[in-house]
Parts: structure tokens; C-alpha cells; sequence
């Protein structure tokens, strides 16, 4: 045998294997795009069905026995199961009334808790986050101690929905995790467990004053929010200290608060304070004042329109001073000679702005 | 009568036709607001129901549409939590209620009846 014709041999022998390897590779991902599509396929015409039953039992309608049959049958793919659990979720926050009750029956009629329970139970974080909220939707206490043990999880999508699903259940009680929560709270977040709240007890001054002392800055501007939303006055006190407080952020929504629930003290501890803050807080001290419209404050801001060495303090304050309708106040400064150029334009905005 | 529902939302465009065809009302349903407009102008609505945030053309838009169009026709919004400032501005543009989401299609009902009784 000679040397080149072994090496021939062999050659074509790999170009054999190469040409199979593409073969099979072109096949692989022809099926599993064809799978994909599937897939695809199949939610698509999935959701058609479920939407179709959902909307049958919010207008009261049974459907025929072969539409009920042909769902009873695709009842029995656990992906079409978690897939309808999806949609009745979702579908849970479009209505209220006579329409939300409808859905959450079909939760119990078609017996879809245990697909939530296994997804709680699942690794994957928006598996477990899906469960939560699932189990939340459906209303399921039983499943409260394993989704408080989930506020411990480090994964911000889990310990998120757990926080949510803890409120859903319990409102106001189920804000107790703020105590001990070191984590940022985010702004929406805070607007999710805010809207969720309806009611507070009365025994929970000890806890809003513990969550007001928090090292947690969005806890503290949580709290803030939450006496906002119910008038909570007993803590004026408590929130005027905040004014110290080292976040500006903070100092921020306690200025917002302290307008929210004003009493006959408010306006003059907001001048008091003034000289002490940083820009944003002073910013949004006028903004208070404007919604105020307190006479109280119209020395202060003259003051502020004409010695304030920051021009946005000048631009506030003279908005405020047209609110409280100095109007020819203003267009006296402006017309004086010894008036500079950069006070007539902030002067000229105000009005202009008030004409807008 | 003759309603214009606006919205993309398949289950709610759904649920609340079926609502109002078994109220007797006929309805004309479109998925996105420059189909609505196109229907306002070829159509005499009774009444149009409509969602503010939706492809193409918002609710808002529609309301100037109508405006624009001379058309005297009164306007249901559906609006989402937080949307209080587009409600404003759509009161403004003609809007004669509205309905923040999650919503009872009943209580919609009840509120057609109401304007078109008037």
C-alpha cells in the first residue's frame, strides 16, 4: 500500500464524518427551531382559548359542551395549566367588582393551587416569584409562613414579590419585614405596597416611629409616604427631627410631609430651617410654600428673590411671590434702575409663567 | 346605539363587547387609537369608550380627533393608577367620565346607561 493512497483514503473518511457532523447539526436546529415554533405556536393559540374562558365567565356564558370538553382536555398539559395560571393572574388586575370575583373562582374550579405551590417550591427565581404571586392572587393563607420565609431570599425579584404578597395578605401588618429590612426599598416598590394598603391600625405608632429611626434611608422615606397617604399627624414631631436627618433624600420627603399635614407652626419652621439645607432641600421648601400660599412666608421670599445668592432659589421664590399675588410687588423691583438685568428676567419668567 | 370601544387589550375589548351586544347595543370594536380615529371619521358613534394608552394613537388623541370633527358624541376613558394628570387633560378635551383600571365592566355599564339617558 502506498503512502499517498492511505492519506487519500483517510481524507475522504473525514470528509465523510464532517459532512455527517453537518448534517446532524442542520437537523438538530431544525427541529428545535421547529420545536420553538411549536411552542410558540401553541401559547398563541393557548392564550386565545384561555382569554375566551375567562371572558365566558365574567359575562356569564357557559360556552358549548364541545368548547368545555376540548378544555378539559388541554387541562391535562401542565405547560397549558401554567400558562392559564399566568393569564388569570394578569387578568385578575384588569377587574374589580362582580368580574374579579368570576376569575378568582376559576382559580378554585379548575384546582390550580397546587401548579402554584410547585412553583413556589421551584429553584428558578421568576418561578418562585410567578408562585408568589399566584398563591397571593388566589388568596391562599396557608401560604403565608412559606412566602414569609421567602423575605429572606437574596434575590431582589423574590424577596420583592414576597414583601407584596406579604401586604396583599395581611395590609398593614404585613409591613412588619421593614424592621429588620437593610436592603433598598425601590420607588416602585414603595408605590406597589403603598397602593396595596388600605387601612391602618391604631396601635401602630411603635412601628412607624422604629421605621422613621431606620438606618434604611428608603424605609424612612417609605414611612414618610405612608403618613402622607393617611394624614398621620400624631408624627409631625417626629418627622420635623428629620430635617437633620443626613439624607437629603430624606430631608426631601419630610419637607413634603411636614406640607402634607401642616399645622399653624409649619411655615415658620420651614424659614427656621431654611439657611441650614442643601439646595434640593430649600428647593423644595418653596415648592411647599407655593402650595401653602401662606402670607406668612411673603417676607422670607422677598427676601430670598433679592439676597439669595442661588438664581433657582430666586426663580422659586419669585414663582411663589406671583401665587401669593405679589404681582406689582414684582413689577416694582423690575422697573427700579438700580434693578440688575439677571432679577428683571427672573421676574419677567414669573409673570410670564403665571399668564401660561 | 352604536359604540366605539378603543383598546388594546384583547381580554378587556372582549369581555366588555360581549357586555354591551347582550345590552342590545351594536359595537364596533378597534385595537389601536388610528383605528378608532379612522372609524370616528367615517362613523356617528353614540358613545365611545376608549383606553388611554394604546399603539399608534392614545386617548387623548382621539379626544382631539372628535373635538376636532365637530362631533357631539359623549366619552368613557379607561385609565390606569397614575394617569391622574392625562385624565385631567381628557376632561379637558371633552372627556365625560372615566374609569381607573382594574375596572368592573357592570359598573361601566351602569355609567353608558347613565350618559345615554341623559
Amino acid at each position: 500500500m502506498s503512502f499517498p493512497s492511505i492519506v487519500l483514503h483517510e481524507l475522504i473518511l473525514a470528509i465523510i464524518v464532517v459532512l455527517i457532523l453537518v448534517l446532524l447539526l442542520i437537523i438538530t436546529v431544525l427541529g428545535y427551531s421547529f420545536y420553538s415554533y411549536r411552542i410558540l405556536h401553541n401559547r398563541h393559540t393557548w392564550r386565545q382559548i384561555i382569554e375566551y374562558k375567562i371572558m365566558e365567565t365574567i359575562v356569564g356564558s357557559d360556552g358549548n359542551d364541545e368548547q368545555n370538553r376540548e378544555f378539559s382536555r388541554y387541562l391535562k398539559e401542565s405547560s397549558f395549566r401554567v400558562l392559564f395560571l399566568e393569564i388569570l393572574v394578569d387578568s385578575g388586575r384588569k377587574f374589580s367588582g362582580a368580574a374579579k370575583k368570576a376569575i378568582d373562582g376559576l382559580f378554585f374550579d379548575f384546582k390550580l393551587e397546587d401548579e402554584a405551590w410547585r412553583r413556589l417550591r421551584q429553584r428558578k427565581a421568576y418561578l418562585v416569584a410567578g408562585g408568589i404571586q399566584e398563591l397571593a392572587e388566589m388568596n391562599i393563607e396557608a401560604a403565608i409562613p412559606e412566602i414569609k420565609a421567602k423575605l429572606k431570599d437574596d434575590r431582589a425579584l423574590v424577596y420583592q414579590e414576597a414583601q407584596y404578597a406579604m401586604v396583599t395578605f395581611l395590609g398593614y401588618e404585613g409591613l412588619e419585614f421593614l424592621t429588620h429590612f437593610d436592603k433598598p426599598l425601590s420607588d416602585w416598590q414603595q408605590l406597589r405596597l403603598l397602593s396595596s394598603i388600605h387601612h391602618i391600625p391604631e396601635l401602630s405608632d411603635v412601628q412607624v416611629y422604629t421605621w422613621l429611626k431606620s438606618t434604611n434611608d428608603s424605609v424612612v422615606i417609605f414611612t414618610l409616604r405612608l403618613i402622607r397617604k393617611f394624614r398621620l399627624m400624631a408624627f409631625y414631631p417626629a418627622i420635623y427631627a428629620l430635617l437633620d436627618h443626613v439624607a437629603t433624600s430624606v430631608r426631601v420627603q419630610a419637607i413634603r410631609t411636614m406640607q402634607a399635614i401642616e399645622n399653624s407652626a409649619t411655615i415658620g419652621q420651614f424659614i427656621t430651617c431654611f439657611d441650614q439645607q442643601p439646595i434640593e432641600v430649600k428647593l423644595e421648601i418653596l415648592k411647599s410654600m407655593k402650595v401653602a400660599r401662606s402670607k406668612e412666608s411673603e417676607d422670607f421670599l422677598k427676601k430670598q428673590l433679592l439676597d439669595h445668592p442661588e438664581t433657582s432659589i430666586k426663580i422659586s421664590a419669585a414663582e411663589v411671590l406671583v401665587v401669593l399675588g405679589e404681582e406689582q410687588y414684582l413689577r416694582e423691583i423690575s422697573q427700579r434702575t438700580d434693578t440688575y438685568d439677571e432679577l428683571i428676567q427672573i421676574i419677567k419668567h414669573a409673570l410670564q409663567e403665571k399668564k401660561c | 346605539m352604536l359604540i366605539l370601544i378603543a383598546e388594546d387589550d384583547e381580554l378587556i375589548l372582549r369581555t366588555v363587547e360581549h357586555k354591551l351586544v347582550k345590552e342590545g347595543h351594536e359595537v364596533v370594536l378597534t385595537r389601536n387609537g388610528q383605528e378608532a380615529i379612522e372609524k370616528i371619521e367615517e362613523l356617528d358613534f353614540d358613545l365611545v369608550v376608549t383606553d388611554i394608552m394604546m399603539p399608534f394613537a392614545s386617548g387623548i388623541e382621539i379626544l382631539s380627533a372628535i373635538k376636532r370633527h365637530g362631533k357631539k358624541v359623549p366619552v368613557i376613558v379607561l385609565s390606569s393608577m397614575g394617569q391622574e394628570e392625562v385624565v385631567v387633560d381628557a376632561f379637558d378635551l371633552g372627556a365625560s367620565d372615566f374609569m381607573v383600571k382594574p375596572f368592573s365592566p357592570n359598573e361601566l355599564i351602569l355609567r353608558i346607561k347613565r350618559l345615554t339617558n341623559k
